[in-house]
């Protein structure tokens, strides 16, 4: 979600060619990769790819931590973490085959899950919702009501089920403008709200120069939204496959984010690491911020939930949401607790 | 006279002076220099800004052209649809500084039922390519460069970006809204494009160079660093995060004015840089900021250098100053320590020292002549010094003499009579100036018969020596068996009255012992009434005779009188030297305590007695000068059957 990062058709172009290159010439890269000893790769234990549902940033730093700090080696896992780019959903690395497991939010997993998916959540790290919208003071927005009629900058990726509940709960007509994944167009005044990510975009747009008092922010959590969001993903199949080797991939990673919060300095460094290896434009500060707030976001605050738990009354929350947004045109399978969410956190 | 000190006083003064002058002078060109600096530095800051400006917009103005002439003729429709392609490839082929070129299409535009089309030529090293972008992955609408321009319905800069394929220039795209009429109605029709390579734009921001360390960057619409010294930072950091990073609120509302587009002087303190001067201003077109750093320290480099240059000079002038004023001053003075030389020689008693030269008629001049003068006297002064001195000289030496004589006249052989067991005798003169006039004497003028006097001169010195000289010569030619002591003494009376023109006298005791019978006849003419001390105890002055002193009437008549003394009496006689000795309060020795000293030595002898005196007179003056001659004289009478019993010879 780098408003820099992708502004012309050619950096898509780049990708879909990677993506069109024969399997041949991909082996061929990867085993590139494993040569030049890249810290994502570790050649010992049973291999496990993983695969972020976004671009390497401080979100995923307890993962590189994991790695960086050999706990998945620890627990006999050789675990090879795969990024993708940021147009492309991880459930299709998972359905295709090339990821064992996948992070993903809560509520898109549960989407897919409705939608035909055989995907089980095993662990859910975020407990609460980051998403929330802002508004320039001077757009005159400063109450949910005032939303009515404006103009709300929305991804065109998803992320999009909570904002479509609030309105319909609310009776709101916001028009809704699909954007890429840039703060540009808020930034110039082409929309009067843009959605935001509390951990991301919002201290993107503060980055930008604008202050903090000179906007109105909107948490949906505040609104009856406070949905949990990252959680780790796998096949029905892989979960009944490897079981032990999941188990012990959910507790290294919360080891790697218990490390992580306290080499916060170590962990940014990483993740700038990864970054650059990416070539995504970064700074310090942001992924600074958005560590902080992925950290708070993991934290259950006044939730009764273990970490790494799901917490019943959030599935329903959520479930809830999904069986409002699908259309009655769109197939749809019910979804179960009980199938859906089989923890394995400790 | 200490010449160094005098130099040195001199020449530190006019160093004080010239210092104090130079400091002033230079504070007061540093300070019109600093400020002078500054405001040139500002100046030319704005200047090199705006130079900046103009250089960018010389190629971006030309550039945005491109775009917006295009968008005119797809309004009027002079590009045919299927040469739009070939125009595209044309126009990157003909403009070198466009990177690529797109013309993006709304849906059903570029043709009914066409949903979406955007042909595409860029540069591929030295080719142009053309691809489409749309495809099912790239929903060109939802991108920046398409959808800002196509929402505000104006042109639109993107924020710069890095091309990813290729060679990963830094690319920035220019946006315009076209419009197609369909169905006789101005409707959107798409976007046109170009993307500029950033490159010439950075070497420009990167030629700017400002003292050692200044520099300029860019700044994209939105605080991102396009240009900097630091590449980590372009494209990475916005100016927002590096506040936020260096924990430099006034940095984020430095960024914030830029952004706004504000052209204003500035200054924050960097943390590598320290104080630093900031001007910046907007790119019209873009609307990105350009700022000017300049190190505020690196301003005055120059100045600094320039400081030292100045204060070097002044200083070898100062050091020329010191030489020429201690070679002048020295050269004024050098006559003062030749000068000095001479005093000391003539000091030394070479009143005929040689004096400097002085040819100039100056303050040196009179010093010379008071020297010349001074000369003179002072062997005038000795000349006469000299003569005075050896006049005194042989004044002292007679009197030495005369001293000689005179102590030599009167007896000093004690015990004088050893072969006399009877008698004790012992005596002392000690004068108060070289020759005095005190006299005393004593001899036998038969077998049985002790002569002895005492007397007093009148005034001091040479001629009250010479009146005792007479006096005593007198008496031992007077002084026979045949005469009693009233006949001694009016014979001597007579003598010295006679002729006696300069009125001097002396007061004369003479006294005739019978050693055998222990008889004492006397004659006292007005001297001090002697002593009796009676076998040791009793100790009484002798009764007063009224007599004058001898030498002042040829005719008085003196008389003899006569007193018995015992075995073991003592008499002890003096002159007024003793009694009316002074302490330095002009407290007098006294009769009384005459006695009482006299009482403290029961049965002295005559000797001990006299030296017991002698030391009590001693204590009493403490030390004062004697002012009077003192004579003592003392006799025991041990009586006709005492045997050589004197301790002072035993013999």
């Amino acid at each position: 979600m780098n408003r820099l990062k992708r502004k012309q058709g050619k950096n898509n172009r780049q990708f879909l060619s990677m993506r069109n290159l024969p399997l041949t010439k991909i082996l061929f890269l990867a085993g590139l990769f494993l040569l030049q000893g890249s810290g994502l790769v570790h050649a010992q234990g049973n291999k496990l790819t993983f695969t972020p549902h976004w671009i390497p940033q401080a979100q995923f730093a307890g993962y590189y931590v994991a790695l960086d700090q050999g706990f998945y080696e620890e627990a006999g896992l050789d675990v090879y973490i795969h990024h993708i780019p940021a147009d492309i959903s991880s459930f299709d690395y998972l359905k295709n085959g090339r990821a064992d497991v996948v992070s993903s939010f809560l509520l898109d997993a549960i989407k897919q899950r409705a939608q035909g998916t055989p995907l089980v959540n095993f662990a859910q790290f975020s407990q609460h919702s980051a998403l929330m919208m802002v508004t320039k003071k001077e757009s005159e927005i400063h109450k949910i009501s005032d939303f009515h009629n404006k103009k709300l900058a929305i991804w065109s990726s998803g992320f999009d089920d909570i904002p479509v509940a609030f309105m319909r709960e609310n009776n709101y007509e916001i028009e809704l403008v699909r954007i890429l994944s840039t703060i540009n167009l808020f930034l110039v005044d082409g929309v009067d709200a843009l959605t935001v990510m509390y951990y991301n975009e919002y201290d993107q747009v503060i980055n930008s120069g604008i202050n903090e008092d000179e906007l109105n922010a909107f948490f949906f959590a505040e609104y009856g939204f406070d949905i949990p969001e990252d959680g780790l993903y796998c096949l029905e199949s892989t979960y009944t496959e490897r079981k032990e080797d999941l188990r012990k991939f959910v507790n290294a990673s919360l080891k790697g984010w218990e490390y992580a919060s306290q080499h916060k300095e170590y962990a940014i460094d990483l993740v700038v690491t990864e970054m650059n290896k990416a070539h995504l434009p970064n700074n310090k500060a942001h992924q600074r911020w958005m560590l902080d707030k992925i950290l708070e976001l993991m934290s259950p605050g006044d939730k009764n939930v273990k970490k790494g738990h799901l917490l019943e009354q959030d599935f329903y929350r959520a479930w809830s949401v999904i069986q409002a947004n699908l259309s009655s045109t769109q197939k749809k399978q019910d979804v179960k607790l009980k199938n859906f969410y089989k923890p394995l956190a400790d | 006279m200490n010449r160094t000190s005098l130099s040195f006083k001199i020449i530190s003064r006019i160093l004080l002076f010239y210092l104090a002058l130079g400091i002033v002078v230079i504070s007061i060109y540093y300070y019109y220099s600093r400020t002078t600096i500054e405001e040139k530095t500002r100046e030319n800051a704005i200047f090199l800004a705006d130079n900046t400006i103009n250089s960018i917009e010389e190629v971006i103005k030309p550039s945005e052209m491109i775009p917006e002439n295009l968008s005119w003729m797809m309004e009027t429709g002079s590009i045919p649809e299927d040469s739009i392609l070939s125009f595209l490839i044309k126009l990157v082929k003909h403009n070198p500084t466009i990177h690529g070129t797109t013309m993006a299409f709304e849906p059903n535009v570029f043709k009914e039922g066409t949903p979406a089309y955007a042909p595409h030529a860029f540069r591929n090293g030295n080719t142009i390519e053309t691809t489409n972008l749309w495809s099912p992955n790239y929903n060109y609408f939802i991108a920046d460069w398409y959808q800002i321009p196509s929402i505000l319905q104006q042109p639109y800069w993107s924020e710069p970006y890095f091309e990813e394929s290729g060679e990963g220039t830094l690319l920035s795209t220019y946006s315009v809204p076209f419009y197609v009429y369909k169905s006789g109605n101005r409707v959107f029709g798409g976007i046109i494009t170009i993307d500029i390579s950033l490159e010439w734009l950075t070497d420009i921001v990167n030629s700017v160079k400002i003292f050692e360390t200044g520099y300029a960057f860019l700044l994209s619409r939105h605080g991102v660093y396009v240009t900097h010294p630091n590449r980590n930072h372009i494209m990475n950091e916005t100016i927002f995060t590096r506040a936020k990073e260096l924990e430099l609120p006034e940095m984020r509302i430095i960024g914030r004015s830029m952004i706004k587009g504000e052209s204003i002087l500035t200054s924050i303190t960097l943390p590598d840089k320290g104080f630093v001067w900031i001007y910046h201003t907007q790119l019209p077109s873009t609307k990105w900021s350009l700022g000017v750093v300049y190190p505020h320290r690196e301003m005055f480099t120059g100045l600094h250098r320039l400081n030292l240059i100045v204060l070097l000079v002044s200083l070898a002038g100062l050091a020329l100053l010191v030489f020429f004023t201690v070679r002048i001053i020295n050269r004024l003075i050098s006559p003062l320590t030749k000068f000095s030389k001479s005093a000391r020689i003539i000091a030394e008693g070479n009143f005929n020292a040689e004096l400097p030269q002085i040819t100039t008629s100056n303050e040196m001049k009179e010093l010379h002549d008071s020297f010349e003068f001074m000369q003179k006297e002072l062997d005038n002064y000795m000349v006469n010094l000299k003569e005075t001195t050896s006049a005194k000289e042989k004044i002292e030496s007679e009197l030495r003499i005369a001293r000689e004589i005179q102590m030599g006249m009167i007896p000093h052989i004690f015990p004088p009579f050893p072969d006399l067991p009877e008698i004790d005798l012992f005596a002392s003169l000690e004068s108060a100036k070289e020759v005095g006039g005190d006299l005393y004497d004593f001899f036998l003028v038969d077998e049985t018969r002790l002569c002895f006097a005492i007397g007093d001169v009148s005034g001091k010195g040479i001629p009250a020596s010479l009146f005792m000289a007479v006096t005593r010569t007198l008496l031992r030619s007077v002084a026979d068996k045949n005469k009693n002591t009233a006949e001694i003494v009016r014979s001597i009376n007579k003598t010295l009255a006679f002729n006696n023109e300069s009125n001097m006298f002396v007061t004369f005791f003479v006294g005739i012992l019978d050693i055998r019978k222990g008889e004492l006849k006397y004659c006292n003419a007005g001297h001090n009434p002697p002593i009796m001390i009676r076998n040791g105890k009793e100790v009484n002055y002798f009764n007063i005779t009224r007599a004058i002193p001898v030498g002042l009437f040829e005719t008085y008549d003196y008389e003899e009188e006569t007193i018995q003394m015992q075995p073991n009496d003592q008499i002890f006689l003096y002159t007024d030297g003793l009694t009316e000795a002074e302490d330095k309060d002009s407290k007098l020795f006294g009769d009384d305590q005459l006695l009482e000293t006299i009482r403290q030595y029961p049965g002295a002898s005559p000797e001990q007695m006299i030296r017991n005196t002698i030391q009590a007179v001693a204590r009493h003056v403490n030390g004062y000068a004697q002012s009077d001659d003192l004579t003592m004289m003392s006799i025991t009478y041990f009586g006709k059957d005492a045997k050589t019993q004197t301790t002072e010879n035993p013999e």
